[in-house]
């Protein structure tokens, strides 16, 4: 086993962990405080694959999809440490973390991740941060997926009159879950013009590269023109949740098959 | 010496007899003060609220300290004795758990209350300052802090909010989270909108909106509170701005329908709306609870929400009173009294 692997999965566990014990803290009605230090745990777990991962290649680890899966979970946990200190969601982190610890348990999937990458003969600096901000606006756009997410269970309670769960008690008011959302989706989008930007800018660009970056632009265009709504007509909030969450799934499989 | 608690509180005396012996805030460090000077007292602290008035004090002789104590509480007159039904007396152990389960609410009239804690804190302070403790009823009060903190930590014993009122104020804040950009529209100025939307003040709702039939006094309540006056006829259009609606009116068709809703939605750019109905029969017709953004709380949902709060409050009792069982200052006066008095 590599040291790699050995660190993913002390990462998926650390993460798991802090997905269970988050859940089982909401469930007797108490506050999930453990949920942000066993990310961070995570978190440094995680920064130790992607170390060894772009040692190996000698340029950013994003070049088979166990990286990309974990590069994914780091940009998701890194967003989600810094929402979480600031808007105190930590809840965020109990309906984050059990996803973030799959998506670190996926890579470890044989097939995954190369064994032995290649190591990258020329640095393509246009297409590396292309790949590493869109990957990281990936991140900010899945958290705000996951507050969408949240943001469904506390209306639908909210709405049939369910007051009686320890999710109920503890999940953050639905204007500040709405809030959260919105800031991640705008952060999400943002990152990714930056990362659509630099794939314009790529040199040599291969018909599956055009057809990639097309999708790319796609997905930029359906979130700038949701937020434009948002910001501008104004829309029900559980109509916002459920288009960032069908937004951030549909991309997900459309890349996926590309 | 020996430790005592005189008092009546809302579970022995009626709200005139508990008028007549109480004793001001302002007054209750000057009040302990008197008592320790009186025939059998020595260390003393009066505790005085609107729902009791008690006494704890160090004694010499208990009958006499009793009989001090009284009649300084009736004042210029002798004291009555029919008055005397409506007084209780715990000594030693019993005064000491006493007053652990007046700090801990569980002898409050709304049980596991927190305010009452302040109170003896405050009642205890005033009489220190006053130098009407001493060591005995310092230990006992600081002790009885430390378990009044250790019932509310460790138990639920203040868990969810007990009255209908409170019960809807934490759904506006589940909804809003802090309510001080929130604005709120009364309609109707029934007892219980005004507490509702006093709650809805108090826990710092950014501005009041009265809306009733009569202009005069819907201008009344909203000078009480410090809103504003509606006409009946232009609710409608404060709807667009507001994010709590309070309806208590006596119609008897819904006042809210709908349409009325629909109308302002894009105006309001799909924000949240909380409606609370405590009128009966009720004012906002269901449909307007199928809006998407539109949370309906009926008088039904929020009363039996507050029941079972309340029967949760009452199911910690049992947990809370093993707390104070377990606390060495009541083993220490059963087993030890003179220990306990030093």
């Amino acid at each position: 086993m590599t040291n790699s692997i050995i660190y993913l999965l002390i990462a998926a566990v650390l993460a798991g962990a802090a997905g269970y014990l988050g859940m089982r803290a909401v469930q007797h009605g108490q506050c999930s405080r453990w949920t942000v230090a066993w990310m961070l745990l995570s978190f440094v777990a995680q920064c130790a694959v992607l170390g060894i991962r772009g040692e190996l290649r000698g340029q950013c680890p994003l070049g088979d999809f166990g990286e990309i899966l974990v590069f994914l979970a780091w940009s998701m946990t890194i967003f989600y440490l810094v929402i979480g200190s600031t808007y105190r969601l930590s809840l965020l982190g109990v309906f984050s973390a059990p996803v973030v610890s799959a998506m670190l348990f996926m890579a470890t999937v044989p097939g995954m991740m190369e064994v032995a990458p290649k190591r990258a003969v020329d640095v393509r600096p246009w297409h590396e941060t292309h790949a590493a901000l869109s990957v990281l606006a990936y991140g900010s756009l899945g958290l705000a997926a996951i507050a969408g997410v949240m943001f469904m269970v506390l209306n639908r309670k909210l709405k049939h009159h369910e007051m009686k769960s320890g999710l109920f008690l503890k999940l953050p008011p639905l204007n500040l879950i709405t809030a959260s959302m919105v800031r991640l989706t705008g952060v999400g989008t943002l990152v990714l013009s930056g990362g659509v930007f630099c794939g314009l800018l790529m040199p040599n660009k291969t018909d599956a590269g055009w057809l990639h970056l097309w999708a790319a632009v796609v997905v930029w265009i359906s979130y700038t023109v949701l937020l434009t709504i948002w910001q501008v007509r104004g829309m029900t909030p559980s109509r916002m949740a459920l288009s960032v969450i069908a937004l951030f799934l549909t991309s997900l499989i459309v890349f996926a098959a590309l | 010496m020996d430790l005592l608690c005189l008092g009546l509180s809302h579970q022995t005396a009626p709200v005139d007899v508990r008028e007549r012996f109480a004793v001001s805030a302002e007054r209750l460090g000057e009040a302990s003060h008197e008592l320790t000077q009186k025939p059998g007292l020595e260390e003393v602290v009066v505790l005085s609220t609107c729902n009791r008035m008690e006494v704890y004090a160090l004694a010499e002789d208990l009958d006499v300290a009793e009989q001090s104590i009284k009649t300084y509480l009736a004042g210029d007159h002798a004291f009555d004795p029919a008055d005397e039904n409506y007084f209780y007396k715990r000594v030693e152990s019993d005064a000491a758990r006493h007053l652990c389960r007046v700090a801990s609410g569980l002898d409050s009239m709304v049980l596991g209350e927190t305010e009452i804690f302040g109170q003896v804190k405050q009642a205890y302070t005033k009489a220190l300052q006053a130098s009407a403790t001493g060591r005995t009823l310092n230990k006992l009060f600081q002790k009885s802090f430390s378990v009044g903190k250790k019932v509310r930590t460790q138990t639920m014993i203040q868990g969810g909010q007990t009255s209908v009122g409170s019960v809807a104020v934490d759904l506006a804040e589940k909804i809003f989270g802090h309510l001080k950009y929130s604005e709120v529209m009364v309609i109707g100025v029934g007892e219980m909108s005004y507490i509702t939307a006093q709650r809805m003040m108090e826990r710092g709702a950014k501005k009041i909106y009265v809306v009733n039939r009569s202009i005069e006094n819907a201008q009344k309540l909203a000078d009480e509170m410090g809103g504003e006056a509606v006409s009946f006829d232009d609710w409608e259009c404060v709807l667009a701005k507001v994010d709590v609606v309070v309806s208590s009116t006596g119609a008897t068709h819904p006042v809210v329908r709908p349409e009325h809703v629909e109308k302002v939605r894009a105006k309001r750019k799909y924000r949240p709306l909380f409606i609370i109905d405590i009128a009966m029969p009720r004012d906002i017709d269901p449909e307007v609870g199928k809006i998407e953004e539109v949370y309906v709380y009926d008088l039904d949902t929020l009363q039996l929400q507050a029941d079972e709060n309340r029967s949760k409050r009452q199911e910690q009792v049992r947990i809370c009173e093993q707390i104070i069982e377990d606390e060495e200052i009541l083993k220490l006066s059963n087993t030890n009294k003179n220990e306990y008095i030093k």
